[in-house]
């Protein structure tokens, strides 16, 4: 009796006295095997508990055609899919994930991106979980997306990605692309795209029209509250994922967003880098050697011996406060340790746990007897950017000799990662 | 002239929907609907996707037509699984209980291992674009007199938002009702007659009564599939009471029979049935392409420790429980009026307090409609100022001899008319007093008179606020 084979076909299952009948499906629980019903019901059975399978019928995937045209009064805009929930959708009948990266399974989901722009090209460089990135994906990304900076037939670029740890990309992509020429858009969504009521659909009709827009920058588009009316277009270097679920989980921080955008229309609210004939730049130099530490009551500062001695170069620690660490007078005092691992070539830079908020190390002693040490304070950078942002500054070699260098760099405001007008 | 629905190949099934009383399906939210103005309003659009087969549902691209508005109304009683902003909670474990025992009365067997579906439905109604829902049961059937009726399968499911507002462009819901567990019981088209369709929506609403479902206006939907020979399936829904299915039956029947006669068929769709019996085009009947796996959630095993719990503690069904209450001695007529008056639990809750049927009886029954006549109240206004806390406290005082059971109306009526009950009981107490200070004197007035005399004189005194048996009493008291 094979019952794996026979996934996706018509069968009848014997089980105990009952005979049933039903497409065999696999089952996301060992042992378990499904059956769908006529009514579309799937109901489960213990492999073991089959006596019989008989092959009913052999049923093969039947693809439709599309109808797919390019339009010449529609503009030209390139896709990068990433993987993630917005790119993927479960095949029952196989148990697993389908892709859709090719501009026809994408019309099928999504036909309303279609009416705004032509995807005249869609880049597919992996497909993995954005937990599942590190800094060499980053890379790839920057890579694809150059190509297509380059290219005179696209107006801009659509990238799909997990939400996870698309606040990284977006920060990394930031960096590693200077003298930006066109719309980079990245784009998620939080509700799965075989769902009428997934908000890709939303996510992506304004991401495209922030694609052909005048707004040459690394940005995020997404819902901006609950409701599918518009998305906010958020800076790649301010924006952070603050909800595990909701539709509007990222949200700028310590920063406006830079426009509102509607399915009909961009409404610009504050200053941005407008498109131009630049040749875009890659500047891919990273140190993998960094790490984000986030301080908590009672730590043992002999954690930054851990990173010393397993040769780290740069550490963003997560202060409270206005940047703060048990001081000198706590009972495991951080103040000693940190000049100490300092002064063994390890850069400390802050960050605020609060997430939002500027960092001032002036106001308290406490934060004075920490500045003393010689930690680089990121002001309202966030900590998400400021570990990417560590680990491309000391990429560069001709930064990371000097410990003021590097500090100049930290403190040089590159992609908007710094606001100095706080205003919420 | 009436169809004779054996020659027509007559053939209806029955799908009955019923609100479980519990929290929601797939989060902790309460089932309660709101009357009250909603706190927020959300706006939504649902856009029409292809299913698992990647073929889109008749029925749900009938529904997706075009770009509409969708406005969600939400209170302190919702939370982020009803706004589809949060994945779902594991299944209410209440609902599922409620659910197998209902399969169980209906005599259905339960699949050990099940998979929670999603169902597309764009028109709005869900959040999500689908429905969630779990079949759960098969191969049962009840008795009619009319013959054995199978029963297909049984759902359990979410219901769907409730519709406020709809205009051409947009529709506005409140999501008070989405997430309230549904068990659905789907009957084989064993149904033969009008009739039996209407015993069959009886029987079944009586087996679900038995069990802890919602009551009241809309807790109870039933839909109902017909066909005649050579005819396609029609689906009726919106039957706002039995009475006007059979009309209803009749009517379907004769317009398909009109399409045959002309050598049509009629189209299988789903009609909406309208107060006065006839039917309208609602939509395309959705095919099994809009069914995929609810992927948030684990497979459903309803394991048999589970099963023989609830097996071992079924809850009685209507015939059972009359011959219980008859032989507590209650009348025919005052079984009946419990059943009628949907006292049941009433009655039971207040036997426990004090184990005396008739006074519980005529306490929940006939004293508020006497008093409700008397004072020109409504029914409803009475039995709201005698409720439940009232008539155990009443109760209690019989039993603890603080009042007499005779005085009991007097003291309801004392209550109903804004009398404290903790006064109500010493009025009771005093009047009757009274009543005993005056049957004396008209003893000490006229000594040794028979009793049958004394009867005589004391109701021409007091005639009305005492009956015979209570003056016999007093007076076969006061003269020993």
């Amino acid at each position: 009796m094979e019952i794996d084979q026979n996934f996706g076909n018509l069968v009848q299952l014997e089980r105990g006295k009952e005979i049933y009948e039903g497409i065999l499906l696999p089952s996301p629980e060992n042992g378990i095997v499904l059956l769908k019903l006529e009514n579309g019901y799937n109901i489960g059975f213990n492999k073991k508990e089959i006596l019989k399978l008989k092959l009913l019928k052999k049923i093969s995937e039947k693809e439709k055609d599309f109808n797919f045209e390019i339009s010449k009064d529609k503009p030209n805009v390139a896709m990068v899919i990433l993987g993630g929930t917005i790119a993927a959708r479960l095949n029952p009948l196989k148990g697993g994930v389908d892709w859709l990266d090719t501009p026809e399974s994408l019309f099928k989901f999504y036909p309303e991106i279609f009416e705004k722009v032509n995807v005249v090209k869609v880049e597919v460089p992996f497909m993995k979980a954005s937990e599942d990135m590190d800094y060499k994906d980053w890379q790839k990304i920057a890579r694809v997306v150059e190509t297509l900076l380059n290219d005179s037939n696209v107006k801009g670029i659509i990238v799909t990605h997990g939400t996870d740890f698309l606040h990284y990309t977006s920060a990394a992509l930031s960096f590693f692309l200077r003298n930006l020429n066109k719309p980079v858009v990245l784009t998620y969504s939080q509700r799965s795209i075989d769902r009428a009521s997934s908000d890709a659909n939303l996510n992506l009709q304004c991401s495209a029209l922030v694609a052909i827009s005048n707004l040459a920058e690394i940005v995020l588009v997404g819902h901006a509250s609950t409701n599918d009316d518009f998305c906010n277009v958020m800076r790649g270097t301010k924006v952070r994922k603050l909800h595990a679920s909701r539709r509007d989980a990222f949200k700028a921080v310590n920063d406006e967003p830079i426009a509102r955008v509607y399915p009909e229309r961009l409404e610009i609210l504050n200053s941005y880098h407008p498109r131009n004939k630049d040749k875009p730049k890659l500047d891919l130099k990273f140190e993998e050697k960094v790490a984000l530490v986030k301080v908590y009551p009672g730590q043992d500062p002999g954690i930054l011996d851990y990173y010393l001695k397993n040769k780290y170069k740069g550490i963003i620690l997560e202060m409270s406060g206005l940047g703060h660490a048990p001081t000198s007078r706590a009972r495991l005092g951080w103040t000693k340790k940190l000049k100490e691992v300092q002064n063994k070539g390890l850069t400390i830079c802050a960050s605020a746990q609060t997430i939002f908020g500027c960092l001032n190390p002036m106001v308290y002693s406490n934060g004075r007897e920490m500045l003393e040490t010689g930690i680089i304070y990121l002001e309202d950078m966030l900590s998400e950017t400021a570990f990417v942002k560590l680990g491309w500054v000391l990429g560069h070699k001709e930064w990371n000799f000097s410990r003021d260098k590097i500090k100049e760099k930290m403190l040089e405001n590159f992609a908007g990662e710094f606001n100095k007008r706080l205003i919420e | 002239m009436k169809n004779d629905y054996k020659i027509l190949g007559f053939k209806a099934g029955l799908e009955i929907h019923q609100q479980l009383d519990t929290h929601k399906l797939f989060c902790e939210c309460p089932s309660v609907l709101r009357t009250d103005k909603p706190f927020n309003t959300i706006k939504r659009k649902i856009h029409v996707v292809a299913g698992e087969s990647g073929e889109i549902d008749e029925a749900v691209k009938f529904q997706g037509k075009g770009n509409k508005d969708y406005f969600y109304q939400t209170y302190d009683t919702t939370c982020l699984v009803e706004l589809d902003e949060e994945p779902p909670h594991k299944i209410n474990k209440e609902a599922l209980k409620i659910a197998t025992e209902i399969a169980l009365l209906l005599n259905c067997k339960i699949f050990p291992v099940t998979q929670i579906m999603r169902k597309t439905i764009v028109n709005g109604s869900n959040t999500s674009g689908f429905q969630r829902t779990v079949l759960i049961a098969y191969g049962g059937f009840i008795q009619t007199s009319e013959g054995k009726v199978g029963i297909d399968s049984i759902y359990l499911e979410e219901d769907s938002a409730r519709p406020i507002e709809k205009t051409e462009d947009s529709t506005t819901y409140r999501l008070d009702r989405l997430g309230i567990p549904l068990v659905e019981i789907s009957t084989k088209p064993d149904l033969k007659s009008a009739s039996q369709v209407k015993e069959t929506a009886l029987k079944i609403g009586e087996i679900l009564r038995s069990s802890k479902v919602r009551r009241g206006l809309g807790t109870i939907r039933q839909d109902l599939n017909i066909s005649i020979k050579g005819s396609n399936r029609v689906e009726i829904k919106g039957f706002q009471d039995s009475k006007i299915m059979e009309k209803c039956i009749d009517l379907e029947v004769e317009r398909q029979k009109m399409f045959l006669d002309k050598n049509q068929k009629n189209p299988s769709e789903v009609r909406n049935c309208l107060p006065d019996g006839t039917t309208e085009f609602l939509r395309p009947i959705p095919g099994s392409a809009r069914m995929y796996p609810e992927t948030d959630l684990e497979l459903l095993h309803i394991k048999k420790e589970f099963i023989d719990e609830i097996k071992r503690n079924l809850p009685k069904l209507k015939n059972e429980i009359e011959e219980e209450l008859r032989k507590q001695g209650l009348s025919e007529e005052m079984i009946k009026l419990i059943f009628k008056g949907d006292k049941l639990d009433e009655y039971k809750e207040l036997y426990e307090v004090n184990g005396n049927p008739k006074l519980i009886s005529k306490m929940l029954l006939l004293l508020p409609k006497e008093i409700a006549k008397k004072e020109n109240k409504s029914l409803e206004e009475i039995e709201e100022l005698l409720n439940k806390d009232v008539m155990i406290f009443i109760l209690n005082a019989v039993y603890n001899e603080k009042i007499h059971e005779k005085d009991v109306k007097h003291v309801l009526e004392k209550i109903c008319s804004g009398v404290l009950f903790k006064e109500a009981i010493k009025l009771g107490k005093k009047d009757f007093d009274e009543v005993e200070e005056k049957i004396l004197k008209i003893i000490n007035e006229k000594p040794n008179l028979s009793p049958n005399a004394y009867m005589g004189l004391v109701m021409k005194e007091l005639k009305g606020s005492i009956t015979g048996q209570e003056a016999m009493e007093i007076i076969s008291k006061l003269m020993k």
